[in-house]
């Protein structure tokens, strides 16, 4: 082999090992290690999930982008608190329900305050319904009975209202939503049925 | 009737069957970083001593104790000048001493 092959042939391996995905616990080796490229690729590889969670909970394209980013912000700052005994995906889907849990909070109190406010005659904003969710990967002839479901799923209880994005939205198994919601599969599938019947007496309370 | 509601209800409750998971919008990565960025300009937050409040209360706690001081030296200042204009003039008309009838008793 001339010298010119061999070069070229290191070179070919180089580069075929730096476009290698990295396993998950090179990952967070990087990571740990502020690697820039390894917190680029945590990012291309679990965005659409942590977005397509968060935007199933939170029902709002910005506010599903201002909670994506804020979990891969958290991500990078306690990555040093990960102990690795779940999946980093897990982990991910952890930080994106309770980020958008604490975000429909602060809007559920703000719109108190604000309801509050226009009874002292404070508040100069018009009061305003605000407009059905239209989910980006619903089919055009179920917009409309997606929009009619996604108000009720609103009205869930919140762990119920989790299991039921998870499940339905991101497709994971009643074993992977236990894993991400800390608690067992039969606790899972109980939530899962209350939460499709709460849906039922809510769709056909609208309705009657 | 009630069978058209379940058959509603049921057609909504299916609707999520056939949905596509929603991907992040472009250039989220791009976003993400820019907001890293900008939030790690945000000068380290001050130690809770300092904000405003405290300090405004500090001072409020500060002025009030200079008064309370103020009105209690004025109100001691106020009892010893009526004492005194008393006593002078006892003292200045030798009330307050026997001698006047000593001397009249030695008479």
């Amino acid at each position: 082999m001339s010298y010119i092959e061999l070069l070229v042939f290191v070179s070919y391996s180089v580069k075929l090992k730096s476009h290698r995905p990295l396993t998950e616990s090179e990952l967070i080796q990087g990571l740990k290690e502020g690697d820039e490229s390894a917190f680029k690729e945590l990012v291309d590889t679990h965005k659409d999930r942590v977005y397509n969670t968060a935007l199933g909970i939170v029902q709002n394209a910005e506010d599903a982008e201002d909670v994506a980013q804020e979990v891969f912000i958290q991500v990078f700052r306690s990555i040093h608190s990960f102990k690795g005994d779940a999946k980093l995906s897990t982990w991910l889907y952890r930080i994106a329900t309770t980020r958008s849990l604490d975000l429909l909070r602060s809007k559920k109190s703000k719109k108190r305050f604000g309801i509050i406010q226009r009874l002292f005659g404070e508040g100069d904003e018009p009061a305003f319904e605000i407009p059905d969710f239209n989910h980006p990967g619903v089919a055009l002839e179920q917009k409309e009975n997606a929009a009619r479901l996604f108000r009720a799923i609103g009205q869930l209880p919140e762990n119920q209202k989790i299991a039921f994005t998870l499940h339905k939205l991101e497709d994971l198994s009643y074993q992977e939503v236990s894993e991400v919601m800390q608690t067992t599969v039969p606790a899972v599938e109980s939530l899962m049925h209350r939460a499709k019947l709460n849906l039922r007496k809510i769709l056909e309370k609208e309705m009657s | 009737m009630k069978t058209d509601y379940n058959k509603k209800t049921e057609e909504i409750l299916n609707s999520l069957d056939t949905i596509h998971k929603a991907a992040a919008p472009d250039f989220f990565y791009t976003r993400l970083r820019a907001r890293m960025e900008k939030e790690s300009e945000v000068p380290a937050t001050r130690p809770w001593i300092l904000r405003p409040v405290y300090t405004f209360a500090a001072l409020v706690i500060v002025l009030l104790v200079n008064a309370f001081v103020l009105f209690k030296e004025n109100g001691a200042n106020q009892t010893t000048t009526t004492v005194d204009p008393m006593q002078s003039i006892a003292a200045e008309y030798n009330l307050n001493d026997n001698s006047l009838y000593d001397i009249a008793q030695d008479k």
